[in-house]
């Protein structure tokens, strides 16, 4: 039969494995079939268009007068160096979230794990409070804290001991300050799915390592890391895309004007500042090439170290 | 400092000391844990409580730069019919609380009046009045929530945000669980180029299918100035949510699904009574954070409901708001309220997260 794979039961015209096959995967294909049919319905269309856009010098203000211009805005892209600065700076960015978001949720979800944390029912709350805080909000918390005479990283803790103040909200140090801060009240999610992770782990997998012998730190390293790899390998694609503008898993209501990431706010910046739509597609398509090619590189590495119980189902792309 | 609890309580373990002295490490062991967790609780907690005095302080204490940093108002002193500012002036009997009712230009001298004592009347005293400190006392005011709260159509908004959030949290998590029990559990040909085409759909940026998704909604569909933009697109599932069950899915073993399969089980059964109930920490992470989404998203929101004030979402009409009325109590004061829902979501349905709990609490 032309849909067997396997040739030495070919002749035989329905072999019962080989309907089988076919029974699960078209009851596979079933279960895709709501996002399969999301997918071509809401999605698919406008990809293409910004894809098409992107070979355009579609500009938003006189969208009739648009004509084909090739490759003209990719080969743009090559020779502008603030478009390279951004990916730099993006990829800048990745590197420095997936430390403090991924470790950082990490080590907090195993301490709310331990059987020592007092109170955990009020405490899983406020750990992930500063993360739903609004945009708007928090920028104008991060000014109160740095404002150079009233501030209150100034007035708390700079001053009580004895340090040099923090000079005004926009320069490099408290910049650097800011990226910390956002870092640190960003962590809930991270948190919540490395703890969700935990929790899923089956106690008495853990409890007959405790009877063999095993101490706290090699249960948590030789058991719950690669029970949980599964979750610490989405946190580091979900940290690569929105570094990179893709979908984000935290959204504190930013307008369109306003992004973390450095490439995303590049875009942003030439669609809705100077809406320049098929520039700004074919920057995105760019990107979109440095993220999937990263991407790839994750699913070929997550075979070595992305655990899962069942052995067919090692990460295959 | 946890690492360091686990070595000395192996060392213990190994050197075969008392009972004392192994619940004086257990007592030790504890502390830190919880002495750790606290401090680091004061950095997570320091944003809410800036956003809780700002919005409790009156718009002049905003301007006075001098003033403290919890809600406070200056005090004054009425003394014939006009009140005066309260200073602290240093005296030969110690740093008096007085009203300052005249002084000199050369800021030399000036005559205050002792509040505890007003038919003294008008004291002279010699010295730069201008660098004497104001006197201050705690003062919160809650007239920035209570006029916003009718101001920014607080309960109609909320009334909106959640409809639009159940109906979108319900279909997002049925088609999410149902694609990614898809993924995990089936062998489908060419399966694994579907998956990796869900996951380039995530590095797409939002912006950038803008224009075309914004002229397909308004245009063809004609969606402008309905909630059908914020709710259609997760009804047949969410790219990441779906990611995030498969990677859970994958990494409960498939023994139980087998021997259910063999009892003539079917594929809604095992995912329903065999994959769900061992998922529930994952599906909770996945409501809890989908509804966050809904609750803040501002980009949709702002696009398709600019048309219909009576349908706006919180976080839309609250940025209505304040662009229009600034002023940063205001602002902190809205925020706080726009995290009243979630906050309380939290705290219900943490809940799903204590599974733990309640399993070795039956094996004890």
């Amino acid at each position: 039969m032309a849909f067997s794979k396997n040739p030495t039961l070919s002749h035989r015209p329905a072999n019962p494995q080989d309907l089988l096959r076919r029974r699960e995967a078209l009851i596979g294909l079933l279960f895709l079939s709501p996002w399969m049919l999301g997918f071509v319905l809401l999605k698919l269309a406008p990809i293409l268009a910004s894809l098409a856009f992107s070979f355009t010098d579609f500009y938003m203000l006189t969208p009739e007068a648009t004509q084909f211009v090739g490759l003209q805005n990719y080969l743009r892209a090559l020779g502008d160096i603030n478009a390279g600065a951004s990916l730099g700076g993006s990829l800048g960015y990745f590197l420095f979230t997936v430390p403090v978001q991924l470790l950082a949720a990490l080590a907090l979800a195993a301490v709310f794990s331990s059987d020592r944390l007092r109170g955990k029912v009020a405490l899983r709350p406020l750990f992930f409070m500063p993360s739903i805080i609004p945009a708007a909000a928090i920028l104008f918390i991060y000014l109160g804290f740095v404002e150079p005479r009233t501030g209150w990283l100034n007035r708390l803790i700079m001053e009580p001991l004895g340090l040099p103040p923090v000079p005004g909200p926009f320069t490099g140090m408290s910049f650097t300050i800011l990226l910390g801060l956002m870092a640190m009240w960003s962590i809930g999610p991270g948190f919540l799915i490395m703890y969700g992770a935990m929790q899923s782990i089956p106690r008495e997998i853990i409890e007959a390592a405790r009877v063999d012998g095993a101490g706290p730190f090699s249960r948590f390293v030789f058991i719950s890391l690669p029970m949980i790899s599964p979750a610490i390998f989405f946190a580091l694609v979900i940290n690569l895309t929105s570094a990179f503008g893709g979908t984000v898993l935290l959204d504190r209501g930013y307008l369109f004007s306003f992004s973390l990431s450095p490439m995303e706010g590049y875009i942003n910046t030439m669609m809705f500042n100077r809406f320049e739509l098929g520039y700004a597609a074919a920057l995105a398509w760019i990107m979109f090439a440095v993220t999937i090619t990263i991407t790839l590189f994750l699913f070929r590495s997550a075979r070595r170290w992305v655990y899962f119980p069942n052995e067919d189902d090692r990460e295959e792309i | 400092m946890k690492k360091f609890n686990w070595k000395s309580l192996s060392l213990f373990k190994n050197s075969g000391a008392s009972a004392l002295t192994f619940r004086a490490w257990e007592f030790t062991g504890t502390a830190m844990v919880n002495l750790f967790i606290f401090t680091l609780l004061a950095a997570y907690l320091s944003p809410l409580v800036y956003m809780v005095a700002t919005s409790l302080k009156e718009k002049q204490q905003l301007r006075d730069s001098s003033a403290p940093l919890y809600p406070a108002r200056q005090v004054e002193f009425e003394y014939e019919g006009k009140s005066y500012p309260v200073l602290e002036v240093p005296t030969e009997a110690g740093i008096q609380h007085w009203a300052i009712i005249t002084h000199t230009r050369t800021r030399t001298s000036a005559k205050f009046i002792d509040p505890a004592n007003p038919e003294a009347g008008p004291i002279a005293w010699q010295g730069n009045w201008r660098e004497l400190k104001t006197v201050y006392t705690p003062y919160a005011t809650f007239d920035n929530f209570i006029h916003l709260w009718t101001a920014a159509k607080f309960p109609l908004t909320i009334k909106n945000t959640l409809i639009i959030a159940v109906i979108s949290e319900i279909g997002v998590l049925l088609a999410s669980i149902a694609v990614a029990y898809g993924f995990s559990r089936f062998r489908i040909p060419g399966g694994k180029w579907l998956f990796l085409l869900l996951i380039a759909t995530i590095l797409i940026p939002e912006s950038i299918t803008l224009v075309p998704t914004y002229f397909f909604y308004v245009r063809v569909l004609e969606w402008n100035g309905t909630w059908y933009p914020l709710i259609a697109p997760h009804l047949f599932g969410n790219a990441i949510y779906i990611f995030l069950l498969r990677q859970n899915f994958k990494s409960i073993p498939k023994d139980l699904d087998e021997a259910a399969m063999l009892d003539g089980a079917g594929p809604l059964r095992i995912l329903f009574s065999i994959i769900l109930p061992q998922a529930i920490p994952a599906v909770a992470t996945v409501a809890l954070l989908h509804f966050f989404y809904t609750w803040n998203e501002l980009r949709q929101a702002s696009l398709y409901l600019g048309i219909v004030p009576n349908l706006r979402t919180v976080s839309f009409n609250v940025q209505t708001y304040q662009t229009l009325t600034f002023t940063p109590e205001t602002l902190q004061a809205s925020a706080l309220l726009v995290m009243v829902v979630p906050v309380l979501v939290l705290f219900v349905f943490q809940r799903f997260f204590m599974q733990d709990m309640v399993v070795t609490g039956m094996e004890k």
